[in-house]
């Protein structure tokens, strides 16, 4: 039986490659905009930013107008979405940096694309930005997601789902860059773990798994398709013990790769599970929409959860759930 | 007419941490519900044309409900509620005392200032906005004219709700008040020249009131509708078509400048 320590005994700090995080949590890209809520904030939002580190909406090379309406709509025990990858574009997004250019906590910025040139445009475009922007004028950018996974893209390709797609994806930006490289893997494939072999062969420091499950929603009036892209991708409570499964798959095949678990994280115990499959950091996604405060409600219960079975780090409880 | 931006933002809109609401007062209008909460925090900062994220109570619910201010009492506000479906349903189900968690105001807000004149238009549950609005256009010294359009009798039991002096009610199958719509009714109103047209509704009333008032030479707002996740700005599920491009109903609106709109 392990004693429990009092919760302020926790040490909460994580390492995700080359990445020192003060927290697991991260929030899971496109469900938390930094600069909405530091609008709203009766203070500095910036001192107060809750997750370890900010993964900001996927950006692509061209601006994107995204999916017709309605994009969103509630599932049981969940949601659905076709946003689209709505974004103003590589150059336009690194013009507006300054904006929140004193976000402390590291960035890892979130790239979409159709093929492996438009994912290596938008990295070249920020990489030759970094190396010539005057100090305090960009936020602290540490690494890259590759969004090989987004469900709601007209190409109808996902090229997260072939993992020879997707290694040459990670293999065109790798040279570019010596930040972290993550990839963001598709759970719309038999075998997740080929495709994390495969990316992380071609150069990934890392995995964040899962992101949205490809489903589609009716209208009950019509009987046809209610998202104005026909199907969209499944997120929230309803997917975390298929997300926890594939996390858990990855960790067991890949031990020493940083997996970034996520996929209805809605308490600090949810997150606490993902670590023990193997996740060293934990996104928060639909959580962000039931609360604004959520993610410091989250970060609490993490510090209670792991307090209250004995364990003083997030790194005593990776993998618990693992095969021996 | 750039005075009828909503760039600018005048009204406030707050950190929207959760807040715990109480109803203190609920009447049923057929399918609508004016529920009162007690929400000081939301009540002291809202504006005409704003809304709440409203957790449905009970649980198994994950997205919150986006519901206009249909009153501000005091600490108390006003939420008008259609039971539309299993979300809804559960918030008309509502009883004097129960819990209801909350979070607002948001978004935009209806300018009131410097009117003088006021044509208020809603069409079915999108008239919910328009009774805190005609209250603080009366409270700046306006006059206020709202013209409202339902589906058939049992919708247009939400008018029962407001209290509005010059309401005129049109519905599509005549059963209550005028037979038509909302426009047969801007037909045949008088009104001065700088009237400002107010909307809420559904995207095919809007246009009509767009093209109505363009005809006419009036300037407005409109306060759309859309499908919400976020409520924050983060997640673009809301978007709607502007000439300002792709806006998001929840943080750029939910109210824009008529002309602005593309329904």
């Amino acid at each position: 039986m392990t004693t429990p320590l009092a919760p302020d005994r926790v040490d909460l700090r994580v390492r995700l490659g080359d990445v020192e995080l003060a927290h697991p949590l991260v929030d899971a890209s496109g469900t938390f905009d930094v600069l909405e809520y530091a609008r709203r904030f009766d203070g500095d939002y910036y001192a107060e930013f809750p997750y370890a580190a900010y993964v900001p909406k996927t950006v692509t090379e061209d601006a994107r107008t995204g999916n017709p309406a309605p994009r969103v709509t509630e599932t049981p025990a969940g949601m659905i979405n076709a946003i689209g990858l709505e974004n103003p574009g590589i150059a336009a997004w690194i013009a507006g940096l300054g904006t929140w250019a004193r976000l402390p906590q590291p960035v890892i910025v979130s790239v979409g694309g159709n093929s492996p040139e438009q994912y290596a445009a938008v990295v070249r475009a920020l990489e030759e930005h970094l190396a010539c922007a005057p100090a305090g004028t960009c936020p602290d950018i540490r690494g890259y997601e590759l969004n090989v996974s987004c469900p709601n893209v007209s190409s109808g390709l996902q090229i997260g789902a072939d993992p020879a797609a997707a290694a040459a994806v990670v293999g065109a930006v790798r040279p570019l860059t010596r930040r972290l490289l993550l990839t963001k893997l598709t759970p719309n494939v038999t075998d997740v773990t080929a495709v994390a072999r495969a990316v992380v062969a071609a150069g990934s420091d890392g995995v964040s798994l899962v992101n949205t499950f490809k489903a589609m929603v009716l209208d009950r009036d019509t009987l046809r398709p209610f998202l104005g892209n026909r199907t969209g991708g499944l997120c929230g409570p309803a997917i975390k013990p298929i997300a926890l499964r594939m996390v858990a798959e990855v960790a067991e095949a890949l031990p020493d790769v940083p997996v970034v678990g996520m996929g209805g994280v809605m308490t600090g115990l949810d997150a606490l599970e993902f670590i023990a499959c193997g996740a060293t950091a934990v996104a928060v996604g639909a959580a962000n929409f039931t609360a604004f405060e959520a993610p410091r409600r989250i970060l609490g219960e993490l510090r209670a959860e792991l307090a209250i079975r004995g364990l003083r780090t997030p790194a005593e409880a990776r993998g618990l759930a693992l095969r021996a | 007419m750039s005075d009828a931006s909503t760039e600018g933002r005048t009204h406030a809109e707050s950190w929207a941490e959760t807040v715990h609401g109480r109803v203190s007062g609920i009447r049923h209008f057929g399918a609508f519900s004016d529920l009162e909460i007690v929400a000081p925090e939301v009540a002291a900062k809202a504006s005409p044309g704003q809304f709440v994220m409203v957790t449905v109570p009970g649980g198994g619910f994950l997205l919150r409900r986006p519901l206009s201010l249909f009153a501000v009492r005091g600490d108390r506000i006003g939420l008008l509620v259609e039971a539309r479906g299993p979300g809804s349903e559960r918030l008309t189900a509502l009883e004097m005392g129960d819990a209801v968690d909350l979070a607002g105001p948001l978004g935009s807000a209806f300018p009131v200032s410097g009117v003088t004149s006021a044509l208020l238009v809603g069409g079915g549950i999108g008239c919910a906005p328009l009774q805190f609005l005609s209250e603080e256009l009366a409270r700046a010294g306006a006059q206020v004219t709202a013209a409202f359009g339902f589906r058939d009798f049992r919708a247009a039991r939400a008018a029962g709700a407001f209290a509005v002096e010059r309401l005129w009610v049109a519905t599509e199958d005549g059963s209550v008040g005028r037979r038509g719509t909302v426009i047969d009714i801007l037909a045949g109103l008088d009104l001065p020249p700088q009237t400002v047209v107010y909307a809420c509704g559904p995207a095919a009333m809007i246009a009509a009131v767009q093209r109505w008032s363009l005809a006419e030479g009036l300037r407005g707002y409109a306060s759309l509708e859309a499908h919400m996740a976020c409520g924050s700005g983060s997640c673009h599920g809301c978007v709607v078509d502007t000439a300002r491009g792709k806006l998001r109903v929840c943080s750029d609106g939910p109210v824009f400048a008529l002309d602005e709109v593309r329904p």
